[in-house]
């Protein structure tokens, strides 16, 4: 009773901050999002009005003022005569209803329809394939590898750990990804290897139809999935490369701390084997205090490196169709850079949640305080 | 006299610290990355010309310089023996309407120069020349070129039909042979090339290359002019050159100033926002602590990058804008660690006592709060700057917060467009990331060398 309680207070508590952060974004936004609202009815309002001409005639005077009043009622129906702190809800009831509109540039996203909800749920797939895989992997490895290191406390291993976690922050993992490619697809093909990896892309391009329309039947299909994994591996080598480090050195400050408590010290002269004892005795305390550490850098690895990577890799997702809105178009596709801030942002927040939901199942601390 | 009182930080002497900091491998090192950084940028600030920002986004300025060539240096490590870039100039001040001179140039390199320039600075619009040119090559025949009509200050020579047809007329007379020059390709590089055993090789030794120089209307004369004979090399300078020919060992050495400037302003200016947060929630407590926690747990949880994004597209922000944006956004972990370490002092036993003694908040803060916050502040800064630089040169990735001046992420960004990658122009590609990271682990290795002087436990 007192967990769910308190797991119900977390997700109160972050369906706040979600609701915060978007009307922040609503309000910066407000703008350009009124501005995209505005194309949408003029153009809707002229295939109306195209429509209603086939069957009365009017003349062309007679149409825009038909139109004009058309526009007008939508444009009070949508808020846009209103105030900015009143638009800003309307903004907000928009994104949040999925009402996106219509990319400028419908051709440039390999999407056949032009609309904006369509570009981004075909996005998606990919963006939460490797970001949840490259998030969930590089911990898993990092952490093992940070254990490793503080249990040889000042071995040549240790030190080899350390430098590596710190300088790790220090590289864009996009720049990584572009040294992959030019490696491992570009060199390895100058030198004829009999092993080469693609210059990007998400599954090879006979495949795109199926990956787009029917992502699941994508997995069931041996073919694709491997023609997916083969793509996937120089980006989710970039990944690791750049996140493993970060997780390895919190996570081994945070063993060595633990380990020099008495509780520790005590269990080995009782004699458990060394195994329990890390995994029951150090690994047990250590979990929160690695994940909360991470937590505050999340925002930077998610947001700068992951999207960029993709724009890098071609890889078919949000940050792919992020580098598309703002340098693959003649001017900046704003519909859809308004979408993949809003998505990215939700994904990111369902991240944050998840790894609250995690300290909270495994540190009791939280529990007890707050149940 | 009164003593004068020591400046003590985390209860060290600056002289302690310094001492501590100089001892340790990564102060060294630190120190050492350092200078080179500085050393970097003031080399800049002082080689680069003013102009420089105009310059570089001025293709005109960089027509002559080869393009896509890799550095000069890949000579010595091939021996591919690729043609440098060469550039002969002479200063001309004559009423006359003749100037005849020649450059001899020493063809050692097996594959020769992509093209010639002739360059007339200054140059007006209204006066024009026609240029005539003889090449002695090494095997005694001439090759001879022109008349070339001159009319802006760069005159390029190879891929004119002309020239292209004197060549060909030249090969044809002398060896017998039907050359053909690909389309749209300089017929330069079969000046320095000879005919053996019906195949083309390149031809080594000296050449003599005479331009003579008319003045298409006499009573003008030539008057006072800089007139060059350019090479266009297969290789050029230290780190070679993009595709529109700029030499991209200037536009990376302009990228050291900008990138330290705007790093450290950023870790600045977000440490001073953080602190003064953080103060304020550690020592007002009550209902300011509580609405100042929620404001730096939301700014934490910001998506800073993708609102960056969204505002440098519509405000079209430049870098040092993006930057306070920047700023602005992220100063939520700093202020959580302020907070902390504020609460630490705040419930200490000499606060109370100096409290119980009568001092003010502000004397508490004064004498005992800040002297044990600033070395964290100054470990805060530090370990912000490589945040803000990797963030920033990611924005400039999407050829977003410009600056005048070409940045490492900018010119990655064309890297990318040009297809750089595809064609595997590592020069162009590797450094510009290379230095980012140069720079990011600058900051680190400082961070991780005053870490046991914020951190007394971590003493030895």
């Amino acid at each position: 009773m007192s967990m769910l309680r308190g797991i119900a207070l977390r997700i109160i508590n972050l369906t706040v901050i979600l609701l915060v952060v978007l009307i922040v974004i609503a309000a910066v936004l407000s703008g350009p999002a009124s501005q995209v609202l505005k194309d949408t009815i003029q153009r809707e309002t002229s295939e109306m009005v195209t429509t209603i001409m086939l069957h009365h005639p009017m003349t062309p005077a007679q149409a825009e003022q038909l139109k004009q009043t058309i526009i007008k009622q939508l444009e009070n129906a949508y808020g846009l005569n209103k105030p900015v702190y009143i638009r800003v809800f309307y903004v907000l009831f928009n994104i949040l209803s999925f009402n996106w509109g219509f990319s400028y540039y419908p051709d440039a996203y390999g999407v056949p329809s032009g609309s904006v909800v369509s570009i981004i749920m075909f996005a998606l797939p990919g963006t939460i394939i490797l970001d949840t895989l490259g998030i969930l992997l590089s911990a898993l490895i990092g952490i093992e590898l940070g254990l490793r290191a503080a249990l040889k406390y000042g071995s040549l291993y240790d030190r080899a750990i350390t430098y590596y976690g710190a300088v790790d922050s220090g590289i864009p993992q996009w720049w990584v990804g572009i040294l992959m490619i030019l490696v491992f697809a570009v060199y390895l093909r100058l030198i004829h290897s009999p092993i080469v990896f693609p210059y990007g892309g998400i599954v090879d391009p006979q495949y795109y139809n199926v990956w787009l329309y029917d992502t699941a039947k994508a997995f069931i299909n041996p073919k694709i999935l491997a023609s997916l994994l083969y793509h996937m591996v120089l980006p989710m080598l970039t990944v690791f490369i750049v996140n493993i480090g970060g997780w390895a050195y919190f996570a081994r400050s945070v063993v060595l701390n633990i380990i020099r408590e008495d509780y520790v010290t005590f269990a080995r002269v009782k004699g458990l084997p060394q195994g329990q004892v890390v995994s029951r005795y150090i690994m047990r305390p250590a979990m929160p205090a690695i994940l909360t550490s991470i937590f505050i850098s999340i925002p930077f690895i998610i947001f700068g490196g992951f999207l960029l990577t993709e724009a890098v890799f071609q890889w078919w997702g949000l940050g792919y169709v992020l580098n598309i809105a703002i340098v693959g178009v003649p001017t900046p596709d704003m519909p859809v850079i308004l979408a993949d801030t809003y998505m990215s942002t939700l994904l990111y927040i369902v991240l944050v949640f998840i790894l609250e939901i995690l300290i909270y199942y495994i540190d009791p601390r939280i529990r007890e305080s707050q149940g | 006299m009164a003593k004068v009182s020591e400046l003590r930080i985390a209860g060290m002497t600056l002289g302690e610290i310094t001492k501590i900091y100089v001892s340790s491998t990564l102060g060294k090192v630190s120190i050492a990355l350092f200078v080179i950084l500085i050393g970097a940028s003031i080399y800049a600030a002082v080689t680069l010309p003013p102009n420089f920002g105009s310059l570089w986004n001025n293709p005109l300025y960089w027509q002559i310089y080869p393009k896509d060539a890799p550095p000069a240096w890949v000579n010595y490590l091939s021996g591919n023996g690729y043609a440098p870039q060469v550039m002969f100039g002479r200063e001309v001040s004559t009423q006359g309407s003749t100037v005849r001179f020649s450059f001899e140039v020493d063809n050692e390199y097996s594959v020769p120069w992509r093209d010639l320039y002739i360059v007339i600075k200054p140059m007006s619009g209204s006066s024009t020349f026609t240029a005539y040119l003889s090449i002695r090559r090494p095997d005694g025949y001439v090759i001879t070129i022109g008349p070339l009509l001159i009319s802006s200050m760069y005159t390029e020579v190879g891929t004119t039909q002309q020239v292209e047809s004197q060549v060909i007329q030249f090969y044809l007379a002398k060896y017998g042979y039907m050359l053909t020059v690909p389309q749209g390709l300089s017929a330069v590089p079969y000046i320095f090339s000879t005919v053996s055993s019906g195949s083309l090789k390149p031809l080594k030794g000296i050449y003599v290359i005479n331009l003579t120089l008319i003045a298409n209307n006499p009573s003008k004369g030539i008057g006072n002019r800089l007139i060059s004979l350019v090479l266009e090399g297969n290789v050029y300078g230290l780190m070679g050159t993009d595709a529109v020919g700029h030499d991209l060992w200037l536009g990376l050495l302009a990228g050291f100033p900008l990138s330290l400037e705007v790093g450290v302003v950023y870790a600045l200016i977000s440490t001073a926002i953080a602190i003064a947060v953080g103060l304020a929630a550690g020592f007002m407590g009550g209902v300011v602590d509580e609405v100042l926690t929620r404001l730096t747990d939301f700014v934490i949880l910001i998506p800073a990058f993708v609102i960056l994004v969204v505002l440098s597209v519509l405000l079209r922000l430049n870098i040092w804008q993006a930057m306070l944006y920047l700023a602005i956004l992220s100063w939520g972990g700093a202020a959580r660690i302020i907070r902390s370490i504020t609460m630490q002092i705040r419930t200490a036993a000499y606060i109370e006592l100096a409290k119980v003694g009568g001092a003010s908040n502000l004397w508490i803060l004064r004498n005992h709060a800040l002297p044990q916050i600033l070395p964290y502040a100054l470990y805060l800064i530090v370990v912000g700057v490589p945040g803000a630089i990797l963030t920033l040169a990611g924005l400039n990735f999407l050829n977003l917060a410009g600056a005048n001046y070409p940045t490492w992420g900018n010119i990655l960004y064309y890297a990318e467009q040009y297809g750089a990658l595809e064609s595997g122009m590592w020069w162009w590609v590797v450094p510009p990331g290379l230095l980012i990271v140069l720079v990011a682990v600058t900051f680190i290795v400082t961070a991780l060398a005053i870490e046991p002087i914020v951190n007394p436990r971590l003493r030895r």
